[in-house]
């Protein structure tokens, strides 16, 4: 009966499907609230300088009537005739004359109400998003292949390496929390060396099936992630805190590393992460093209920016970069199409070995690509000099380890989050129990991994922001305090509406659990605790948009003095904190609660699969938010302070026009995406639906 | 072994995490903890001891309601609830607009109880009817994320193309008010306003205010040092190491010479002839009046010691320890003394013990008609005036005498601002 329907609804999705698409593809025919040029694909031979007083005198038109010549304006459009007798042509080199921008040609476009921002935009945070997709699903995809591969020698060396790259990114992350936050200094390098050597140690000896005890890792761990961190860490005195902090690194390496090497192997995550990399291997194709498209969108629109941008950067355009890719590219496919042949030849081990490999490259392809995106906005100091710099300067720029922690970590996130959404669709595709069941497992894996990862990410947020303002303040307050304050604003009701979310989800999750409604009135507590903390979070110290109020705006809108504290960081980390704390406690009731009572997978609330897609889509809409905060708190400086913006699009675009930009973005990545999870997993289910696929096939054999 | 009843349990709970808070509260004042810290402490001991409580709560079968039974029991206590929290806010004197964000978090936790409450939904009955409800999630998130940006507050992009279309500051051939205008235009786009208030204007007390403390009292040369190398020497009130940091220091490379020269002309104008200046970081802060080596200086000045002001000499007149040496002079110890009434403005009936900020300054500055008191503040900088007149109140008001310190003044409003300039209290016709 299940299946017969199930063939009948089949062309009906499809039409909705194609329905939907027709009316997504109308909905960008809809003009847009920017300056239209006739034509769809119609070039203007007007230099930017024309253009731009042409858009101005547009608005002053509507502004002041249909009054006619003798402004300002209409003299900066070289009209001799109107400008008043005598008078000196105004001098308006300044709008041009600064730095690279000088020559700078600019030839405005419109397709379908999209201007040149947003056409750039638009490609930019689409290649983004895939990128972070398949950079950051990697990083865990080989945890799970590791979770999921049965013990046998060459596994075991395998997860040898794979603890030690486990051991870098943790000891990274603590070490740079430990480093900013508390102020330790080299908190980053005693992270680093101590976790990783304790991962490398313990892991070895767990080879040799020496050190089965945890508690003995953790000890050995911390001991000799210690003492090899110490003198591997350039510092002149060795102080408390750093040794702390190189022991708490130490501890969690040898207990995670242990953990993981004597973790009984479940088959899910094999299945699990080998349809992620399914997924992963056909969004690398759109990362490829959103890449590709976004290259040409910038040498059709920004010619000469993107020229010099490119000049600046000879070695890593000419050389890295395209060998980076194209060994990620070869590795990538390696490790997506070698994953039945490995497992066949009973060669898990260097399938896992490969994927640490592809983790590896594309770390380096990240931190690489962060250094033209640093450059563009903290270029380095000073600015005099740049053209004599090395281009290893110009990469290294003082926000570029802050923003590869950052997008390090966010993209993990990304990669969390998205895991749940695949999860969700499936449950909704599935028609069998078994595979109901095991779908929602995958969606409340998904939850966990993105969760987990976004404990640490407002530290990496705030590590990277204070770089900025270590760097220029002007911009920092750009983004805080000034046209960027209300974004920010906005940014803070997501993180509060994302941690609701996730609690949402574990609440209903719970449901599913026998003996789990115990923890129900605490829980409750907890979501009062989330709904305050998201108050104080998103309590501005005024409702006006800028720094200071603008003609339009009432300035009454400020909290009086005494309230003000309610605004300062101080009681947004506490707010935060909070946020975290309650997270993690209700956390802690769910796992003590799937220990200690039957999950009933398959079972669960419907509303906890939509809660999935919806945590899903608002983790990749506040990603794409923090990009476009990020890109516009260059304000009119496509290099901040040397190459200027002199397009007439230099300004900032106000909130509801940007909020609706990012929705139609997010919505174009959601139906790839949908698409991509249902070619990748969905279609070849279909096709082989005549065969009996076992929800769970039986483990590769042993070497 | 029998479970203990939520009463046995409640009795062990509620007394050990009150002794916990006791000894926290009062161990960590004797230890010299800080009180926030305390507080902290405290609230977390509380919070726990909730969560304890509610664990202890035996287990009971969570009755899911249909959305009609929710909103039925929700609404009359969101309501109330709601009530509460909007007269609350207002009494603590929040403004309206932070009182309706407060009541509308209280309608997103409604939202969320009734959600945690509801009845499972029911499984989709086919495909259709998932995607309808897929669709229906994207477009719930959609909706939500384009309300919330749409419905925030906006600002104008013209506005700040107009800002951004300005030529760069260029003092050749500009004059007076055209240059303190450049200034405040260089003082904006610097995004001092951040932490700085200029009177009324701004909104951080991260830096100080600028106006109350009348920068524009102070040297050319001292304000573009303050700019230029803000670690030098840190405004009173603001030495504690996060305010040190808070200057940026690449001001010397990132303004040109005229906008400088602009910003500190703008800077120059900061002045307040109605009050003292005021010092320190908010809620702590002080006037001249109170302020021990503002009185030193002041000294200095008043006894003619004073290398700017050579030729001012009070103690001359009013004697080095306040008793006049000519008759007529103010006898400085009268704390019940009036005012002049050789003056046209004069204060009838005020002692000088009341005699307002405003009123000393303008004796100091404009003198007294017909006697020696010359109108000093046409002939030296008013920064030493003012702190000859805080020395000056000694005589009748020893500092070590005071029981407390003289009220900071209410910050000066736009009208305050406008009526200084109509009413010329100001000897500089600029200002």
């Amino acid at each position: 009966m299940d299946s017969s329907r199930t063939l009948q609804n089949k062309p009906l999705l499809f039409k909705i499907i194609l329905v939907l698409l027709f009316v997504y593809g109308l909905a960008h025919l809809a003009p847009q609230p920017v300056s239209s040029i006739s034509g769809i694909w119609g070039p203007s031979s007007a230099l930017a300088q024309d253009d731009e007083f042409e858009e101005f005198d547009e608005f002053e038109e509507e502004e002041e009537g249909e009054e006619e010549g003798g402004d300002e304006e209409a003299s900066a459009e070289g009209e001799e005739g109107e400008a008043a007798e005598g008078e000196e042509e105004e001098d308006l080199s300044y709008l041009t004359d600064i730095g690279p921008a000088k020559d700078h040609e600019f030839e405005p476009y419109s397709f379908m109400g999209l201007s040149n921002r947003k056409f750039t935009w638009a490609a930019a945070q689409l290649h983004i998003l895939f990128a972070s997709f398949i950079l950051g699903c990697p990083m865990f995809v080989v945890i799970m292949e590791v979770m999921g591969a049965r013990r046998t020698q060459g596994v075991r060396k395998a997860i040898i390496l794979a603890n030690v790259f486990l051991g870098i990114l943790i000891g990274v992350v603590i070490g740079i929390t430990g480093e900013i936050i508390v102020g330790i200094h080299h908190g980053v390098l005693y992270g680093l060396w101590a976790c990783a050597f304790a991962a490398l140690i313990v892991s070895f000896l767990n080879y040799f099936h020496r050190l089965m005890n945890v508690k003995a890792a953790a000890v050995v761990g911390g001991i000799f992630g210690t003492v090899i961190a110490i003198p591997l860490t350039p510092v002149e005195h060795i102080e408390v805190s750093g040794v702390i902090l190189a022991i708490i690194n130490g501890v969690v390496g040898g207990v995670l590393s242990n953990m993981i090497m004597f973790a009984k192997s479940d088959f899910k995550f094999e299945r699990l992460a080998h349809e992620i990399t399914k997924v992963i291997g056909m969004c690398y194709s759109f990362t490829a093209l959103t890449g590709g498209l976004f290259l040409f969108v910038m040498l059709v629109l920004y010619q000469d920016f993107i020229t010099y941008l490119v000049a600046n950067f000879p070695v890593l355009f000419l050389v890295a970069y395209p060998t980076l890719f194209i060994l990620e590219t070869i590795v990538m496919y390696i490790y997506v199409y070698s994953w039945d042949p490995l497992n066949q030849a009973n060669k898990k081990g260097r399938h896992i070995v490969c994927g640490v490999f592809l983790n590896i490259l594309g770390l380096t392809l990240l931190c690489a690509l962060d250094g033209p995106a640093t450059f563009m906005q903290t270029p380095p100091k000073p600015l005099d000099e740049l053209a004599n710099m090395g281009e290893w300067s110009k990469i290294a720029t003082s926000t570029w380890m802050p923003l590869n922690y950052h997008r390090l970590v966010g993209n993990g996130t990304f990669g969390g989050y998205m895991v749940g959404v695949i999860g969700a669709y499936m449950y909704l595709w599935s028609n069998k129990r078994e595979e109901k069941e095991y779908y929602d497992w995958v969606g409340y894996m998904g939850n966990n991994i993105g969760v987990a990862i976004m404990i640490p990410l407002p530290a990496m947020g705030y590590i990277y922001v204070r770089e900025i303002y270590e760097y220029d303040a002007t911009i920092g307050m750009y983004i805080m305090s000034d046209r960027e304050s209300m974004f920010m604003l906005v940014q803070g009701l997501l993180v509060g509406t994302m941690f609701s979310a996730s609690n949402i989800y574990m609440w209903v999750s719970m449901k599913r659990i026998e003996n789990a409604q115990r923890f129900f009135p605490a829980m409750k507590f907890g979501f009062i605790l989330i709904v305050i903390s998201a108050t104080i979070w998103f309590t501005p110290r005024r409702f006006f948009a800028t720094m200071m109020p603008e003609p339009g705006m009432n300035p009454d809108m400020v909290l009086p003095d005494n309230l003000a504290f309610l605004a300062l960081m101080i009681s947004k980390n506490t707010a935060a904190f909070a946020l975290v704390t309650v997270t993690f406690i209700n956390y802690i009731f769910y796992t003590i609660a799937t220990k200690t009572g039957k999950v009933h997978y398959g079972k669960i609330n419907p509303l906890g699969i939509y809660v999935l897609i919806f945590l899903g889509f608002a983790d990749i809409w506040l990603m794409s938010w923090m990009g476009t905060i990020r890109e516009l708190s260059r304000m009119n400086w496509h290099v901040y302070k040397v190459f200027k913006d002199v397009t007439p699009e230099k300004f900032a675009p106000t909130l509801a026009e940007s909020g609706f930009h990012v929705t139609t973005i997010v919505w174009t990545f959601f139906i790839i995406m949908t698409a991509t999870i249902w070619l990748a997993i969905k279609y070849p289910k279909s096709k082989k639906k005549s065969e009996s696929i076992p929800a769970q096939t039986a483990p590769q054999m042993a070497e | 072994m029998q479970e203990k009843t939520f009463k046995q349990k409640a009795v062990k709970i509620v007394p050990i995490s009150l002794i916990a808070v006791a000894i926290i509260w009062f161990g960590g004042a004797a230890a010299g903890l800080a009180p926030v810290l305390l507080q902290r402490l405290a609230g977390i001991v509380l919070v726990t001891m909730v969560y304890a409580l509610l664990l202890a709560i035996p287990k009971t079968e969570l009755k899911e309601k249909s959305l009609f039974q929710n909103l039925k029991i929700k609404i009359p206590v969101i309501i109330v609830i709601a009530a509460i929290i909007w007269v609350v806010a207002g009494q603590a004197g929040f403004p309206i607009w932070w009182q309706i964000e407060f009541v509308a978090f209280a309608l997103v936790g409604l939202f969320y109880f009734v959600l945690l409450d509801l009845r499972t939904m029911k499984p989709e009955k086919g495909q259709f009817h998932a995607v309808i409800r897929l669709i229906g999630t994207y477009a719930f998130a959609s909706v939500l994320f384009i309300v919330i940006t749409a419905q925030l507050p906006q600002f104008d992009p013209a506005h700040e193309i107009e800002k951004l279309n300005r030529p760069p500051v260029k003092l050749s051939g500009l004059a007076g008010p055209e240059v303190i205008a450049a200034g405040r235009e260089v003082f904006e786009q610097n995004k001092c306003f951040n932490c700085h208030k200029v009177f009324w204007e701004g909104n951080s007390d991260r830096g100080p205010n600028l106006g109350t403390k009348q920068i524009g009292l102070y040297s050319e040369d001292y304000i573009k040092e303050q700019i230029l190398e803000p670690r030098k020497t840190q405004s009173p009130g603001f030495e504690d190491p996060k305010s040190k940091k808070a200057m940026p220091t690449y001001y010397d490379e990132d303004l040109s010479e005229d906008e400088l020269a602009a910003l500190v002309s703008y800077l120059k104008t900061m002045r307040d002839p109605t009050h003292m200046p005021v010092e320190g970081k908010f809620p702590d802060q002080w006037t001249w009046w109170d302020d021990p080596k503002i009185l030193e200086e002041g000294k200095i000045v008043f006894e003619g010691l004073e290398p700017a002001t050579e030729g001012l000499n009070c103690a001359v007149c009013h004697g080095k320890d306040g008793i006049p040496m000519m008759t007529g002079a103010l006898d400085f110890r009268n704390e019940n003394q009036p005012d002049t009434d050789k003056m046209p403005d004069h204060l009838p009936g005020v002692q000088m013990k009341d005699w307002p900020d405003g009123l000393w300054y303008k004796r100091v500055t404009r003198g007294v008609e017909g006697t020696p008191m010359a109108p000093w503040g046409t002939i030296f900088p008013h920064l030493y005036l003012w702190k000859a007149e805080a020395y000056a109140r000694t005589f009748h008001d020893p500092l070590d005498k005071r029981a407390e310190k003289r009220p900071v003044p209410p910050i000066p409003t736009k009208e305050d601002i406008e009526k200084w300039k109509t009413e010329g209290l100001f000897l500089d016709p600029l200002l």
